[in-house]
């Protein structure tokens, strides 16, 4: 059997283990600092990823470790409880594992969030943008001898992003008074930030967001089929100049997504409610 | 291996680099790191007192193979400081992993420079630039592999360090200003890194000036980052030795000779404004 394919199945097995028959049909990422929707999961099963074979363990500030499966919106979900990022040394292989996993457990469809640098001059810190579409500045997940049980040789991009799911959710959002932004999410590798020359190449481009994540394991589950919604927060503002006191860093940034975090919990909840 | 323990190898290959040099050094106690590019190896020539340790004889250091590259650190006096000068860097399209391009910027950190001067050949992007125009980097777009990758080395610096002012402000006011003293004419622009080996095509050099560079090459970038990462302020310089425009001519044959030779006339000009900079230090 392909290595891959086997590392897949050994982590499958394990989690459907402790799972206890729950069968979890919403899949969740969730991105630096916005780990507490976690907290707002009912009756949870936490698996840490270290218990899980061939599973990395993330490194990176304001994530941690672990699937919370439980109640969300009245639904089986399973949650990331932190992410494996490229910029941590791991190969593209060890980045998506956990979503193929969660795929072969039978998720319906893939929730993913990060906390992302404003590249439009229209969003602002604490705002929530829905991913639109996105540009890959990483290298591709799917590049290798592609594993024909889980999706095609070439996938599909037209519609990374579920339109449906993008009407549920403004709608939504207009019910609830939360607003939301729209916009092109750029996934760069990181781990230093974007220089100001990097930040106006990639609005010229096309982008309004830049992260370091995302993009792999959207690719990964389009690749499979599975409908995806994208969130990000915008936990830093373009600038056009810098002051000579501008500072940028990692805590700033762990702190403004915590502040939007409760927003998105509650439009992920009311959607997940509405399948 | 395991990531951890690649990390507890890196830490240890370049302690080991740096105690070597330091032994070489005599007491020396190098303040500004200087790297010197393509054909820009001359001002190693006006160092004075100099030792040179030859990257042959250090563990873990890789022979630069590139031409106009020679593969040495002088140290010595310039300006009146104490400089460490790297004659000759590692490249990335040598085929050397990221951690070995920028290990020798890593050791320069560790034996406890203060600055960094970064100097390079470059193609000009920008329409306006000719050859043997000396360009001030004021900052850089990114296209090769970021030398951060991996599990951070947290006695060198933070996990995600800020590129707000990759080149340090004050350092290019002072350069600018002795330029004017000194009669000599500059450019200040955006520096974007690709791979290479291969030289851009026509659409290629089309693309960076669209996004906002104005002159690429295939260095320098990796080991700003690494001295951003340290907190270390870096001033960079191109010399321009192609130009943009040219590459669309029917009959026009680009030749790493001829880069070599522009760079080499150019090079006086840089040799001296580095001078008069770490003089001011």
């Amino acid at each position: 059997m392909d290595p891959r394919i086997e590392k897949i199945v050994g982590a499958v097995s394990t989690v459907r283990d402790l799972l206890e028959g729950r069968k979890p049909i919403v899949g969740i990422v969730l991105g630096s600092g916005l780990g507490k929707l976690a907290d707002a999961i009912q009756n949870p099963v936490i698996i840490p990823y270290r218990l899980i074979p061939g599973f990395p363990l993330s490194t990176a500030t304001g994530h941690k470790g672990n699937y919370i499966v439980g109640s969300l919106g009245g639904k089986t979900v399973i949650a990331m409880q932190g992410r494996i990022h490229y910029y941590e040394g791991y190969g593209m292989e060890s980045v998506v594992l956990p979503i193929r996993v969660m795929i072969r457990l039978g998720i319906k469809s893939l929730f993913v969030s990060n906390a992302a640098g404003g590249v439009s001059f229209g969003l602002h810190v604490g705002d929530l943008m829905i991913i639109k579409d996105h540009i890959n500045l990483l290298p591709n997940p799917l590049i290798g001898p592609n594993m024909d049980d889980e999706g095609t040789r070439f996938p599909d991009m037209t519609r990374p992003y579920d339109p449906e799911l993008i009407k549920l959710a403004m709608q939504l959002a207009g019910e609830m008074g939360v607003e939301l932004k729209q916009g092109v999410y750029l996934g760069d590798t990181g781990p230093s930030y974007e220089t100001p020359a990097e930040y106006k190449f990639y609005r010229t481009i096309g982008a309004d967001a830049v992260g370091m994540s995302t993009i792999p394991e959207v690719i990964v589950a389009r690749h499979a089929g599975i409908p995806v919604f994208g969130m990000s927060v915008i936990t830093n503002e373009a600038h056009d100049d810098y002051a000579d006191d501008y500072e940028n860093d990692g805590e700033d940034v762990v702190k403004a997504a915590n502040a939007a975090a409760d927003k998105m919990t509650g439009l992920f909840i009311k959607m997940i409610e509405k399948f | 291996m395991d990531t951890s323990l690649k990390n507890l190898a890196q830490s240890q290959l370049i302690k080991a680099a740096t105690d070597f040099i330091q032994k070489k050094l005599q007491g020396r106690q190098p303040v500004i790191g200087i790297v010197l590019g393509s054909g820009l190896g001359k001002l190693a020539d006006e160092i004075t007192d100099p030792i040179a340790v030859p990257y042959g004889e250090v563990e873990g250091f890789p022979v630069s193979t590139a031409i106009g590259h020679k593969g040495n650190f002088i140290v010595g006096n310039l300006g009146g400081k104490c400089v460490i000068a790297m004659q000759g860097r590692i490249h990335y399209y040598e085929g050397y992993e990221m951690a070995t391009v920028t290990l020798p910027i890593r050791v320069m950190i560790a034996l406890g420079i203060k600055y960094l001067f970064v100097s390079n050949a470059a193609g000009g992007t920008n329409l306006s630039y000719h050859v043997g125009d000396l360009m001030i980097i004021k900052d850089h777009i990114n296209m090769l592999p970021n030398p951060l990758i991996g599990p951070n080395l947290d006695e060198f610096g933070p996990r995600f360090p800020d590129m707000t002012r990759p080149y340090d402000p004050a350092l290019i006011r002072k350069a600018e200003a002795l330029a004017e003293k000194e009669g000599i004419a500059l450019q200040k622009g955006v520096y974007v890194a690709v791979s290479g080996p291969c030289y851009e095509t026509p659409a290629e050099y089309r693309y960076f000036r669209a996004i906002g560079a104005d002159a690429v090459g295939m260095s320098t970038v990796p080991e700003v980052i690494i001295a951003r990462h340290s907190n270390i302020p870096v001033f960079g310089m191109s010399v321009i030795t192609d130009v943009a425009h040219a590459t669309d001519d029917e009959d026009y044959v680009t030749d790493g000779e001829a880069i070599v030779k522009a760079a080499d006339a150019a090079a006086d000009k840089m040799t001296l404004l580095f001078t008069k900079l770490i003089a001011e230090l």
